[in-house]
């Protein structure tokens, strides 16, 4: 596969089904990653952003339903590797931190006997004092004191608990890690220190990164391009100058408004009115149509097509590319 | 360019038991240890129309072999061997649910209260099971029937009493786990009394273990009974697989089938309900079904 | 104005193992502060400072080692289970982490509708569901009976987040402690869900004790805003002198730290070195000095006293007069 990028993902569809209905949760979503990128995925809560990322690690749950035209990374088609195959890749090329990181961890077990065994997933000849060094080395990069290794998750802060699996992600040097939501329960200085860590990554060694946040703040400290989704749809991508700064998609610059700035008074702060659509229905016309404050009749019953500016990719019919 | 679409995991969620069911079917094991228990069942309950005589008439030839007319043989006092094999499955599934439900239960109130207590409670719990463990079961149970006299009930009663603690275990540990576990704080904030916490949210999360494991101890009474019947403490008044060995003895040098057909179904019974313990332990842990050992979602 | 809670020189201190001496993590050490009817404290602090573990003693779902803790002019402290049952509506809290905030084999309905039902909320099964459904679609999940059903790792962080806060606010509690409640938010639905809880506040009189690390979002809820460090407090102060006028060294640092969407991608932090100190076996004098890059002598000597430095604004720091 010639001139591929690092990453690219074509048309990924994934729904869950329920009992009596089947939750789409990604729609076609499709977008190409190069090495050495640091993608912010934002989006409404329940936009399928977490569901995107298990299904790229191909950890979905067993209701889920995976497809595609393309899921390649790193020259590897990801859609047709066997369970072996993928247990090779994971943790050790390709590593995810959980959403759920708080939920992740064994109750009964110290968090060392935990970290240990994905150590020895992979490398299976090194010592335990060894590991014990390499670990704590590993924890104080992001700032978290080695006798946690001797501690019970149930004994640990949530902050705590997420740097354990940040660090948990690091262990095998991936080429490509995605942070699910790691900085929710980090305050803004370790947050500050991790996202300096992630910066120092990418630029010694090369990593690429995918980092789901709500926080916009997060994206403009360290992300270069950013992905807007809503209900599955992938709205906007490009570059953070130009996506956050000046945005195109309706959605998009109702997001960047609703952000609370610490510099600016102390106004109401308001939310895009109405909620996300049902999920569990296809949609016909546009996505946002319902909450859109722009719509045009066309809106309502024609998909928008994706418009390619650049690298400025936007699915909106008021932009044309 | 290609356009391949391709579907990767296609599966229904249903109601609980079919996902159940689902997980379970993933033991191979779990599938035959269940089709057997389900014969078992049935010969059970049919019983009468299954076997072609009564398991006490004494009509037909000693020691016949096996023919058409007598599959099984019949043994030293002319008693169709078969017959007595389906009515033996009663009693040997009746003391496997009976003895092994029973400690269960007990088992389970004992270790969900003592984990999620803890304290001294726990601890004096902990010594009592430490206790039983130690001591030789079967022994135990050896001087009880001595002692009481050796009706089936008794059997039973003692056999559950004896077997408990491993399902304490069992449930201690979980419901040690599961007290950490920011739902019992939640249930606790909102106020649900501690009895309460218990039933519905401690043991319903944390019974799987033990109900594995119960599956295994149904074979381990039915063995246990099998024994004591074949030591000649079985209850007089029934028939069973353990006894009918006893019973042949003497005569299993010449009559084999007098033996062979009994031992083999207590190995069968034996064997299925260890073969669902297998299948519950997939059916509970779905985790297991994925081979893999990292940390997933 | 009333006093809804008041703590007074509360501790908790955990024990950890460690062979020859026992050694105790501090995570909450002499702290005092209260609450007024219908006021929100905030809480802001590093990670693993003893946010969530105040909210919990303050609750009482983890027993203190000292202090007194008054609720509604009771002392609670010390009391027994069954008698704290009395007070358990009263004071409600949403948990950090909401994954594990549900019962694993209850549908969410159920996990909503049994507290209700056994604090006499609603007159019939049929009126709770309907209360149910209300606010949940204020809280943007619509259409509400399409979550009602499922079980809880069916849904997204940012869904079970929300259902976690209503539960809580189905009780009517007269105090919360919102512990992160709205840290996997994005931008637009967190205004809505943090309208909703002022507005709750407004409708109710119910005090909050909000802990947070978003400082943004502490500015909107808060009136005050309590700055704790490894288990002691640093600074308090109402929410608007606090941010404009930060006075400890920490809190100046806290506020230079915090991410923000304006264009010029570096900014000139105060920078604080070295690592969280772990409240272990703390030495004596300010928890801050060893990272504080004022510190003088006295300050690893001698522990700070609490100054009222304006009215309603204490902070602890030699530096200070
Ligand atoms: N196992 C599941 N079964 C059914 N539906 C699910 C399942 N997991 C997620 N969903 C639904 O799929 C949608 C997308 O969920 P996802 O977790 O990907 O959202 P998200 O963008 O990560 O949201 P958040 O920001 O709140 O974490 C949600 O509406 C959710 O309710
Ligand atoms: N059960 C426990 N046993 C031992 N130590 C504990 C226990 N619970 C908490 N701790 C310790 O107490 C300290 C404070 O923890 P706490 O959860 O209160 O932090 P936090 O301020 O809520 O942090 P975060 O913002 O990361 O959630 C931590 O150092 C933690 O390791
Ligand atoms: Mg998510
Ligand atoms: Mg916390």
């Amino acid at each position: 596969m010639l001139n591929m990028p690092f990453m690219r993902l074509k048309k990924v569809d994934i729904s869950y089904k329920l009992e009596n209905a089947s939750v789409k949760a990604v729609r076609s979503f499709s977008c190409d990653i190069e090495k050495g990128d640091i993608v912010g995925i934002v989006g409404e809560s329940g936009s399928g952003k977490s569901t995107l990322a298990l299904g790229i690690m191909r950890l979905l749950p067993p209701n889920a339903l995976l497809s595609a035209e393309i899921m390649s990374f790193d020259g590897k088609n990801i859609l047709n590797l066997n369970q072996d195959e993928l247990r090779r890749i994971r943790w050790k090329e390709i590593s995810i931190v959980f959403q759920k990181a708080m939920n992740a961890l064994s109750p009964v077990h110290k968090i060392f006997t935990q970290m240990y065994d994905v150590i020895t997933a992979h490398s299976s000849d090194i010592p335990k004092g060894r590991a014990y060094k390499m670990l704590t080395e590993l924890f104080g990069k992001i700032n978290l004191p080695s006798k946690v290794l001797n501690m019970y998750p149930h004994e640990l802060s949530g902050g705590m608990m997420q740097r354990v699996m940040i660090a948990m992600s690091l262990i095998h040097n991936p080429k490509m890690i995605i942070f699910d939501e790691v900085t929710t329960a980090l305050d803004v200085i370790t947050q500050g220190q991790l996202l300096d860590e992630i910066k120092r990554l990418v630029k010694e060694f090369g990593l690429t990164a995918i980092i789901i946040t709500h926080d916009i703040g997060v994206v403009n400290e360290v992300c270069n391009k950013v992905a807007v989704m809503y209900a599955g749809e992938l709205l906007e991508y490009g570059r953070v100058k130009d996506v956050i700064f000046s945005p195109l998609h309706p959605y998009t610059k109702a997001l960047v408004k609703s952000h609370p700035d610490l510099r600016i008074g102390n106004e109401l702060i308001k939310g895009i009115p109405g909620s996300l659509p049902d999920l569990t229905y296809p949609s016909k016309g546009c996505i946002f149509y319902p909450r859109c404050d722009v719509r045009l009749d066309l809106c309502k019953d024609v998909k928008p097509k994706i418009s390619v500016l650049g690298d400025h990719i936007v699915k909106c019919h008021r932009i044309q590319g | 360019m290609e356009v391949q679409t391709e579907v990767i995991v296609t599966r229904r969620k249903g109601k609980n038991i079919i996902k159940f069911w689902h997980n379970y079917r993933q033991s191979l094991y779990g599938l035959i240890g269940f089709v057997i228990l389900l014969l078992f069942i049935v010969v059970a309950v049919f019983a009468p129309i299954i076997s072609p005589y009564d398991p006490h008439a004494m009509k037909g030839e000693v020691l016949l072999s096996p023919s058409i007319s007598h599959p099984m043989g019949t043994d030293h006092l002319g008693r169709d061997v078969f017959s007595r094999i389906v009515y033996g499955t009663r009693v040997s599934l009746s003391v496997g649910f009976i003895a092994a439900g029973l400690s269960a239960i007990i088992g389970i109130f004992i270790g969900s209260f003592s984990g999620y207590y803890g304290g001294i409670v726990d601890e004096i719990v902990d010594k009592i099971v430490d206790t039983f463990l130690m001591i030789p079961a079967f022994f135990l149970i050896l001087i009880i029937v001595a002692i009481f006299g050796n009706s089936i009930f008794y059997i039973m009663l003692v056999i559950g009493l004896t077997t408990w603690p491993q399902n304490a275990r069992l449930m201690r540990a979980q419901a040690l786990s599961l007290r950490e576990r920011t739902f019992i704080m939640v249930a606790r904030a909102t106020g649900e009394s501690s009895i309460r916490i218990l039933f519905t949210h401690i043991i319903p999360n944390g019974v799987y273990p033990v109900l594995a494991n119960t599956a295994l101890q149904m074979g381990g009474a039915i063995l246990t009974e099998a024994a004591l019947s074949f030591l000649g403490l079985g209850d007089p008044n029934l028939v069973s697989w353990g006894k009918m060995i006893y019973q042949a003895r003497p005569y299993m040098t010449f009559a084999w089938w007098t033996v062979v057909f009994p031992g083999i179904f207590i190995v069968l019974a034996v064997v299925s309900f260890s073969f669902i313990g297998d299948g519950l332990q997939y059916a509970f842990n779905p985790k297991l079904s994925v081979k893999q050992k990292e940390v997933s979602a | 104005m009333e006093r809804i809670l008041e703590a007074k020189r509360l501790k908790k201190y955990y024990p950890i193992r460690k062979i020859g001496r026992r050694s105790y993590v501090k995570a909450v050490d002499n702290i005092s502060f209260s609450v007024e009817k219908g006021e929100i404290l905030g809480i802001l602090g590093e990670s693993g400072c003893g946010k969530t573990t105040l909210g919990r003693v303050i609750t009482r779902l983890e027993t203190e080692n000292g202090g007194d803790i008054f609720f509604l002019g009771n002392n609670i402290s010390g009391i027994n289970y069954r008698k704290m049952k009395n007070f358990r509506q009263k004071m409600q809290v949403i948990f950090q982490n909401p994954y594990d905030s549900f019962d694993p084999r209850m549908t969410i309905i159920k996990s909503l509708e049994t507290p209700m039902k056994l604090l006499n909320i609603g007159q019939s099964k049929k009126n709770r569901i309907e209360i149910i459904r209300d606010a949940m679609e204020k809280a943007k999940l619509t259409p509400a009976y399409d979550y009602l059903e499922r079980y809880p790792h069916e849904l997204s962080g940012g869904q079970l987040q929300r259902i976690s806060m209503l539960r809580s606010m189905l009780l009517k509690p007269s105090f919360l402690v919102a512990d992160e409640c709205v840290s996997m938010l994005d931008a637009s639905v967190r205004a809505e869900v943090l309208n909703m809880l002022l507005q709750f506040r407004s409708e109710l009189e119910t005090s909050i004790l909000f802990i947070t690390h978003d400082i943004s979002v502490a500015k909107y809820m808060c009136d005050r805003i309590m700055v704790i460090y490894a288990g002691k407090v640093m600074e308090i102060a109402d929410a608007k002198e606090l941010i404009s006028n930060p006075m400890h060294p920490y809190t100046k640092a806290l506020i230079s730290y915090s991410p923000t969407i304006s264009p010029q991608k570096e900014r000139e932090r105060f920078t604080i070195a070295g690592e969280v100190v772990t409240p272990i076996d703390p030495p004596p004098g300010c928890r801050f000095a060893s990272r504080c890059p004022f510190a003088k002598g006295i300050c690893r000597t001698e522990e700070p006293e609490m100054k009222e430095i304006s009215p309603g604004h204490f902070v602890a720091c030699h530096l200070i007069d």
